[in-house]
């Protein structure tokens, strides 16, 4: 696997947001949440987002309720393992910024 | 009250045709169905919905397809038209959701999608033209009567006509590649 992936605003909040199962709006709603309104997701941007990371196996689809039709979605161990990578990532920019500029 | 206008945009002029749907709302006038140059009104609050136009990697039909629409569905965004893989799209103003995250990559995808479409079209035009020389080529070694005549003619005019079309189509080929390039820059300097 690709040690060096950064990942999007969009990609890390779905992922965190994800921790317990949620369905897309959920997810727009837990986003803007955690950010303090910051960051709206797009239904458009986070759909992609959605497919991508089902198609990695970072998150799963739960089996829905046959007549709603609404998906859940769940992260998985290698969503995890992508956002523990990410907030290493993270630390290393922050931890570099704050020791030379103050 | 309700009102329907006739209004032709090409595929490229899909900015315009936004803006235009959204200066209607703000008007007054909501885009309650639309199909090819076809946009019917219904007159409602002023700026109530936002509109967007899409172009569908797949089929509208298809299954991939289906699914975004119901997924688009569930956020508050409602398709109240569509011309191929062309749909438009609204959601309320005040709930948003709706502006994409990174618009430049966005413009970007887009962008790409009316070249594919071009291309699609230049390629067929082309054999188009390629066809009807041959058949020209072909009918040269038959004699003259009423069918050859017909085709003869029938040829020269789909391929001049074909031609005159592909000639048309350089200056916005070019205007979108020069567009590509821009956005992909933008995109550098802003990632």
């Amino acid at each position: 696997m690709n040690e060096n992936i950064v990942l999007t605003e969009a990609v890390f909040y779905t992922l965190l947001a994800l921790h317990a199962p949620l369905h897309g709006y959920g997810i727009m709603q837990e986003t803007e949440k955690m950010s303090n309104g910051r960051l709206k997701l797009s239904a458009g941007t986070l759909y992609g987002v959605l497919s991508t990371m089902l198609e990695k196996g970072w998150i799963k689809a739960l089996p829905g309720e046959e007549e709603s039709r609404r998906k859940d979605y769940q992260i998985t161990e290698q969503g995890k393992t992508i956002v523990r990578g990410e907030m290493a990532r993270l630390e290393e920019l922050v931890s570099n910024g704050q020791k030379i500029i103050k | 009250m309700k009102k329907t206008i006739f209004r032709l945009y090409y595929v490229w002029q899909w900015e315009q045709e936004e803006q235009w749907l959204n200066d209607m709302s703000q008007k007054g006038w909501q885009l309650a169905h639309a199909t090819i140059g076809k946009y019917n009104f219904v007159s409602g609050e002023s700026n109530e919905y936002t509109y967007r136009l899409e172009l569908l990697d797949k089929k509208l039909k298809s299954e991939e397809s289906t699914s975004y629409l119901h997924f688009l569905k569930e956020t508050g965004i409602e398709m109240v038209g569509k011309c191929k893989s062309w749909i438009y799209l609204r959601s309320k103003t005040t709930e948003g959701g709706f502006e994409p995250n990174n618009k430049t990559l966005y413009n970007l995808t887009h962008l790409l999608k009316v070249q594919e479409l071009t291309n699609k079209i230049r390629n067929i035009l082309i054999t188009m033209i390629a066809m009807a020389i041959c058949t020209l080529l072909i009918l040269e070694s038959f004699g003259s009567s009423h069918v050859t005549e017909f085709l003869r003619g029938f040829c020269t005019g789909l391929s001049f006509s074909a031609s005159i079309f592909s000639v048309i189509m350089i200056p916005f080929t070019k205007k979108s590649n020069e567009k590509i390039k821009k956005t992909i820059k933008e995109l550098y300097t802003c990632e």
